[in-house]
């Protein structure tokens, strides 16, 4: 299926939880759906017969500018169909939530848990969130484009970066 | 030994008033000293050897830098090791921690007491001697469990439970074996069981194969016999494919992951000294000791004539397989065999038997575990304890009672 | 009747252990030599590449691509070139592509050597080890010649190549071909049928297809799955539709499909393919061609976003590249492979013995340089 069929189902699958198709600015024609519904639609995506997308290889948060939304983009790809979609949703800046997939795919476990680590965005239902590639005790979530450093992390100075 | 030592101390006029004890006192002394000493260059020029081995194994050179050939390399590390700092963990078992390599080191240096190097370089010529080696090397395992335990690490645990495992479960297939060479001899002197396998007879005595009449060539059983014994020992003495409690890459270094300096060094001397130990076993137990294989002049000939048509082929196959001549192997045999020829007195040293042959023999299986080590992977620990309980044993036992049949059968025996 | 059940105990494998190849930590829940639950802890070489990424220029995030990956720094830096080339349009040189290729696949051989060597030397055979290094000297010999660099290249810049191959390049790595096959027999001697090693590595750490592609696992681990994906194959990039080259794919031939065993097995062949694909390559390189004509004054993308997707030597390498249509990207995400096969270990290596586990982790073959990243 192109990417523009499969936009076609989800719309007639979840209505308005789908809110745009873009396919400008992109190589990747994206879906962008609601937050609220991301399990669902990746638990559709993942069981229906004719779209099997059994794979998610690649899951990335994503800040802009500092000031608008947080975004999450799944890369799904089907690997006995062999087509791709990706969907990306909008959440928040401040006391971002999404519903986590980790039990769906389980790729996203630590994907989540790196998105989690490095944007701050938290996943609701993730088995077991927390920070995977920073210490635990570390301050902010240094992708994010307002993050500014602290000056000293237990003691020793962070350097700062230009 | 100890006593001819005295006897040559009272010999002297001026030592003559010392009296048999303080005579004898003084040569159990020097044995002692000259035992350990053995072990400890033992093991620094086996250690040499092992990099060496390893190298040549591994397209590497190995040490080149201190020595010659970087002979010297082992004696640096040594004395390296000797001035390391003896660090204690600060939660160690500090008795245990401190005594648990000397008990290694202990268990390993007295068993050579019993072996004997020639027919007159012999410490003690104890009756039980196979007995008593076969017993004190198992204390090495006390040691072992000591010094994991004392450790409080995890790892060293680890290391000292497999080990404890391991060892005690090879002593039985092992000792089983070697009780199938008592029941042919007739006896545990080591001494007796080397006097034993002189001459030259037929291979398992009826196919007409001028063998000498070491055990390993005396009847089917025995020769199974030798090949279970060394699989044996090799787990006993922990080294490649059964170096499961030291396992470098699981277990960091196992028992030993919190010792350093000295007393690491000891674990070393240890480990080397039950590696001679097994070769030597093997070589008295199975390969005629320090009985020369050419055991006459016209022998040592043939022999030596044997040898060189094998490096001869050998010589072929090497320009076969990698386009390059090595004239070395061929001529240095063929030195050998006209020397032989030539000069009689040389075949007939040869031929005799000696200290040369006993170590020979010991180098070859000491060679022989290196390359084991360099060529197999590790097996498992479960595997380990499966080969042990599940085939060796059996087999052993199995052995044990061809061994009696045999002897039976071919009358040497009777009931 | 249960099992004897005494109490459980916590081991730390690492971070500084012989066999967690690099800075891992596994923690470990064992109950004496099984362990019932694996815990792996990164990010101990975490050097904030993302973060570097969004402050450096295009051109200057490449060598970074190559910290990423070290022992496949060629294919890390390929991926990255692809990606931001795709989004600029820019159409290569043939002799740059061809070029790209072989280095890409000289940097896979090399990589499987690592990979095939350290898993020996987890289950205790040390010498294949030291073969696999014998020839992973010559191909880093080959790349020294080409980019000055043993380990990390930044030899594959966006656009172009930074140098073209000095004279005498093709006839050494032809020589280097022609005795790779005799080497590859001489492992396959050593470790691949040593009865020990089959005990050690098949049927140990079954992964099937279905664990293996939910848990996102990609590359030989998957293939030896026998799953039949690689991306040269399935969405094929550069020039790789145009050689003949297999698919090797796990088939249990010492046990279960998806073992240990099978995961080396199939990078011992596709050791072979890659020097097929080289072969080819080096056949037909074109004589002619500027390798820096395509390289862009100003690398400017257009504003977008990318995900682009390239077979590493580990596996599925992506890099999510947004671009604001300034000279300094606005994300750069690497979906690096061996963080998605590392992630599988608890799945696979649970009621395994710490052996096993080890095993397992050498067959994964993971870098923790990008891992963490």
């Amino acid at each position: 299926m192109t990417e523009q069929e499969i936009y076609a189902d989800l719309t007639a699958e979840f209505g308005d939880k789908i809110i745009e198709f873009v396919v400008e600015e992109t190589l990747n024609p994206t879906v962008v759906v609601k937050a609220d519904s991301l399990a669902d639609i990746c638990t559709y995506l993942k069981d229906t017969e004719a779209l099997q997308f059994d794979s998610l290889m690649n899951l990335a948060g994503h800040d802009s500018d500092g000031v608008s939304d947080l975004s999450v983009i799944y890369h799904f790809h089907s690997t006995f169909l062999d087509h791709y979609i990706t969907l990306k949703i909008f959440t928040p800046r401040e006391d971002s939530t999404v519903d986590s997939v980790a039990n769906i795919y389980r790729t996203a476990d630590w994907h989540e848990r790196e998105a989690w680590d490095l944007y701050g965005i938290k996943f609701n239902g993730h088995p077991d969130l927390k920070r995977i590639l920073l210490e635990e005790d570390w301050e902010g979530h240094p992708l994010k484009k307002d993050y500014v450093a602290a000056e000293f992390y237990r003691g020793m100075r962070i350097a700062k970066v230009k | 030994m100890i006593q001819a030592l005295a006897n040559w101390i009272l010999s002297f006029d001026i030592l003559a008033g010392l009296g048999n004890p303080i005579a004898w006192g003084l040569s159990l002394f020097v044995v002692s000293a000259l035992i350990f000493a053995f072990v400890a260059v033992n093991a620094i020029v086996l250690v040499y050897f092992e990099r060496k081995v390893s190298a040549f194994m591994q397209v590497r050179l190995g040490p080149m830098r201190v020595g010659k050939f970087g002979s010297l390399q082992t004696v640096a590390d040594a004395l390296k090791l000797l001035q390391k700092e003896d660090i204690i963990p600060r939660s160690a078992d500090k008795i245990l921690f401190l005594i648990g390599p000397w008990v290694i080191l202990v268990a390993s240096v007295v068993t050579f007491a019993a072996i004997p190097f020639s027919d007159t370089l012999l410490a003690a010529n104890m009756n039980i001697g196979l007995f008593y080696v076969v017993s004190i090397s198992s204390i090495v395992v006390l040691g072992i469990v000591m010094a994991g335990w004392a450790s409080n690490n995890k790892w060293s645990l680890y290391g000292a439970m497999r080990s404890a495992a391991q060892i005690i479960s090879y002593e039985i297939p092992v000792g089983i074996t070697l009780i199938a060479v008592v029941a042919v001899v007739g006896s545990l002197n080591l001494q007796v069981i080397v006097q034993a396998q002189g001459g030259v007879g037929n291979l398992f005595h009826w196919i007409p194969l001028p063998l000498p009449n070491w055990f390993i060539f005396h009847n089917p059983f025995l020769f199974l016999a030798a090949f279970i014994y060394l699989i044996g020992a090799t787990a006993e003495i922990n080294r490649t494919p059964f170096d499961i409690p030291e396992s470098e890459s699981e277990l960091v270094a196992g028992f030993m992951t919190e010792y350093s300096g000295l007393r690491w060094a000891l674990f070393f001397l240890s480990e080397y000294a039950n590696a001679t130990l097994v070769a030597f076993l093997v070589s008295i137990v199975f390969l005629g000791g320090w009985q020369s294989p050419f055991a006459d002049y016209a022998g040592a000939q043939i022999g030596f004539l044997v040898i060189t048509l094998v490096a001869v082929m050998w010589t072929l196959y090497v320009k076969a397989k990698a386009q390059r001549l090595s004239i070395y192997p061929v001529g240095i045999s063929l030195v050998i065999t006209l020397a032989a020829w030539l000069f009689p007195g040389f075949a007939v040293w040869l031929a005799s038997p000696g200290l040369f042959w006993m170590l020979m023999k010991v180098a070859s299986i000491i060679f022989l575990l290196m390359w084991f080590r360099w060529t197999f992977p590790r097996l498992r620990v479960d595997q380990l304890m499966y080969v042990s309980w599940k085939v060796i044993l059996p087999i052993s036992l199995v052995n044990l009672m061809g061994v009696a049949v045999w002897m039976w059968l071919t009358g040497e025996i009777q009931f | 009747m249960g099992r004897l059940h005494a109490e459980e105990m916590i081991l730390n494998m690492g971070p500084q252990h012989p066999s967690t190849h690099g800075v891992l930590r596994l923690k470990l829940r064992t109950d004496g030599e099984i362990v019932s639950h694996i815990e792996p802890v990164i990010g101990y070489l975490h050097r904030s590449f993302e973060k570097h990424a969004e402050n450096l220029e295009y051109q200057q995030v490449t060598p970074f691509c190559g910290r990423c990956d070290y022992l496949a720094a060629m294919g890390s830096e390929h991926g990255y070139a692809m990606a931001v080339e795709k989004m600029m349009g820019i159409e290569l040189p043939e002799r740059v592509e061809y070029l790209r290729v072989i280095f890409a696949e000289l940097q896979r051989i090399a990589s499987h050597l690592v990979a095939v060597g350290t898993f020996g030397l987890d289950v205790g055979a040390i010498t294949p080890f030291i073969y696999c290094f014998r020839e992973r000297e010559l191909i880093l010999d080959l790349f020294e010649m080409a980019s000055g660099a043993r380990l990390l290249y930044n030899y594959i810049w966006i656009g172009g190549l930074a140098h073209d191959i000095p004279p005498g390049f093709v006839e050494k790595t032809y020589e280097f071909l022609d005795n790779f096959d005799t080497r590859v027999a001489e492992y396959n001697q050593i470790l691949t049928g040593n009865k020990i090693f089959i005990e050690r590595a098949a049927d140990i750490g079954v992964m099937t297809p279905e664990v293996a592609i939910n848990y996102g696992v990609t590359g030989p681990s998957l293939r030896a799955s026998g799953v039949n994906i690689d991306i040269r194959r399935t969405q094929p990039y550069s020039i790789y539709d145009r050689f003949d080259f297999d698919v090797p794919l796990g088939e249990g031939a010492q046990g279960t499909v998806g073992d240990s065993w099978d995961r080396y097995y199939v990078r011992v062949r596709e050791m072979e393919e890659s020097a097929r694909i080289i072969r080819q390559a080096l056949d037909q390189l074109p004589v002619e061609g500027d390798v820096k004509s395509a390289i862009p004054r100003r690398i400017r993308p257009p504003k977008g976003e990318i995900y682009s997707r390239s077979e590493n030597a580990r596996g599925e390498l992506g890099y999510y590249v947004v671009s604001n249509g300034k000279n300094v990207p606005l994300r750069v995400k690497m979906r690096s492979p061996a963080f998605s096969n590392l992630s599988v270990i608890n799945e696979i290596g649970q009621g395994w013995m710490i052996s096993d586990v080890i095993a397992i982790l050498g067959s994964l073959d993971i870098v923790l340089g990008e891992i963490d990243r």
